[in-house]
């Protein structure tokens, strides 16, 4: 079985005379939560549809799952969130994981999908009609669909962009789970916060260009001094980690209040600003 | 398989959202509206005499090709209306794409989506133009020559309508798609009373122009074979005499049946336009 669940190698999509997406290079491995950020149309959704096959690329290739985008038998091994969707408003919840479960020829169909509702959170509604959902609860749906068949690598566009903080805190705890499965994530989100904290490495895309590729800690850096919160406000300190304990002694002993102490680190989203305002 | 899974979705879909009960109902109204009239014609009494049957049967024989030339409108409108949102509404509203990334040809959601439709529009000819042609058969007595043949053209009608409507919308808005399937069956009528003009004043540019319309668009060709079926021998006669002397043409009435190669030509624009339509359906980004 290859390491790598997505390969892609000069992935370009263009619209006439619009660049949507330029030389796409990256590799995801099996198992690893990749985040894919970027504003908005920077190319994000182009380059995650042509990954699953619903965009033809204008220049470049891409394997996923060991097989070029696109190839019919490896989509049943794919989940998709996409960004806008809706699912047939007059079918049950239930009815429409149904009938993703008899396109991807599912066997033990009724199992399944009791376990991606439960998943998900959507058991108790899920004989309701979908016309009657909120947008958080769709977004589950749609969240449910791209599980169904326990896929190896699932596609998530915005999973978290209807979802209250309780749904967006569900999320992440799913892909939690999922990487703990094995499962490939792809998750494309705005929330920088959330990337942070569930995914191995990042990919930064701008204006259809990757700006930035690494682990989060070696995009965000490593801590460097201290900043102090004092009566006048903040104040930061370029000391090691070691010499923590004696700035703060010599502080009070100067007669400082001290509020807070904390790491002068990079954040993701500082990271992030200073990459796509700086471009 | 996966044809017949979406060709029954568009079916759960029309019956869901109460399409079919609403149209049951008034084709129901419609039924009982004729069943009404023709009571009254067959038991007329004119100048103290009951109208003398084979009068009525000639009434009851305009009448159906009436109701019939009514049907083929509803039949093309609910072909456009059906077929184009089918596909259109899903591509628009986001619920084709994760259907899509599953191991699924865009040909089988085409193809599905356009049998859906057809089948559905094919038991509303055959339940509702079976009972309005039982309900004159008991009213009046008249049966037309060729009743199953007729229904069989109008669902060919249906077919091209629904072809069309199904093929644009792998490319427009459901309300584009939908509007320009229902003025081309509109265009295809106009352009066949013209062929009719054409050959009754023994005009061959007007009788060839027509012609090159029912190439190009057959559901006109289609309900002229539908009407031949319906109508008496008697009415095609007169029409006939109607073109030789050059007396005038009636839009309703036909002096031949389709030619077979008419026939075959429209199942073969079926099969062709839909396989361009899969085709440009492919080549789309979603």
């Amino acid at each position: 079985m290859p390491s790598d669940a997505l390969v892609a190698r000069g992935l370009a999509k263009r619209y006439g005379r619009i660049h949507a997406l330029h030389d796409l290079t990256l590799r995801v491995e099996r198992g690893e939560c990749l985040g894919f950020l970027g504003p908005n149309g920077a190319g994000k959704s182009t380059a995650v549809k042509m990954l699953v096959g619903l965009v033809r690329p204008t220049g470049g290739a891409a394997d996923v799952l060991g097989k070029p985008v696109g190839d019919r038998a490896t989509r049943a091994r794919i989940g998709y969130l996409p960004e806008l969707f809706r699912y047939p408003d007059w079918l049950a919840a239930r009815e429409v994981l149904a009938f993703h479960a008899r396109l991807l020829r599912l066997g033990g169909a009724p199992r399944a999908i009791g376990e991606v509702l439960d998943e998900v959170g959507l058991r108790e509604r899920a004989n309701d009609r979908v016309g009657t959902y909120s947008k958080g609860m769709q977004q589950r749906l749609g969240l449910a669909v791209a599980l169904l068949g326990a896929p190896e690598i699932v596609f998530l566009d915005e999973p978290t962009s209807a979802l209250d903080p309780v749904g967006r805190s569900d999320v992440r705890a799913l892909i939690e789970r999922l990487r703990a499965r094995g499962t490939t994530v792809f998750l494309n989100s705005h929330l920088l916060g959330e990337v942070e904290r569930v995914c191995d490495r990042v990919c930064i895309v701008d204006r259809g260009r990757v700006v930035a590729e690494g682990s989060v800690g070696a995009l965000t850096g490593a801590a460097r001094g201290v900043r102090v919160r004092l009566e006048e406000g903040w104040r930061e300190f370029d000391v090691a980690p070691d010499e923590i304990p004696a700035l703060v002694a010599r502080l009070v002993g100067e007669g400082a209040r001290i509020h807070a102490v904390e790491p002068n680190q990079t954040t993701l989203e500082d990271r992030f600003l200073s990459l796509v305002r700086g471009a | 398989m996966n044809v017949a899974l979406f060709a029954g979705l568009t079916l759960r879909e029309l019956v869901r959202r109460r399409l079919v009960v609403a149209v049951a109902l008034l084709t129901l109204v419609i039924v009982a509206f004729t069943a009404w009239g023709l009571h009254r014609l067959a038991t007329a009494v004119v100048d103290g005499e009951p109208i003398a049957q084979p009068a009525v049967r000639a009434t009851a024989a305009g009448i159906v090709i009436l109701l019939a030339f009514l049907f083929s409108f509803v039949i093309a409108l609910g072909a456009a209306l059906v077929g184009a949102p089918a596909i259109a509404e899903s591509i628009a509203n986001g619920e084709i794409l994760a259907v899509l990334a599953r191991p699924v040809r865009r040909a089988e959601v085409a193809l599905g989506r356009w049998l859906g439709t057809v089948l559905a529009l094919a038991v509303y000819v055959a339940v509702a133009g079976g009972v309005e042609l039982l309900v004159v058969r008991a009213m009046t007595g008249y049966v037309p020559p060729q009743p199953a043949v007729a229904l069989g053209y109008l669902i060919g009608v249906a077919a091209v309508v629904t072809t069309a409507a199904t093929v644009l919308a792998t490319r427009l808005p459901a309300l584009a798609a939908g509007i320009i399937a229902a003025l081309l069956f509109g265009l295809a009528w106009i352009a066949g009373i013209v062929q009719s003009i054409g050959l009754a004043l023994g005009n061959e540019r007007l009788a060839d122009a027509g012609t090159i319309v029912a190439l190009i668009f057959p559901s006109d060709a289609l309900w002229r074979g539908a009407l031949y079926a319906l109508q008496p021998a008697v009415f095609t006669a007169v029409a006939a005499n109607a073109n030789a002397s050059g007396s005038g043409v009636n839009p309703f009435a036909v002096t031949s049946p389709l030619p077979p190669a008419l026939l075959a030509w429209a199942c073969g624009w079926i099969v062709v336009v839909l396989a361009a339509g899969v085709l440009a359906f492919r080549a789309r980004d979603l």
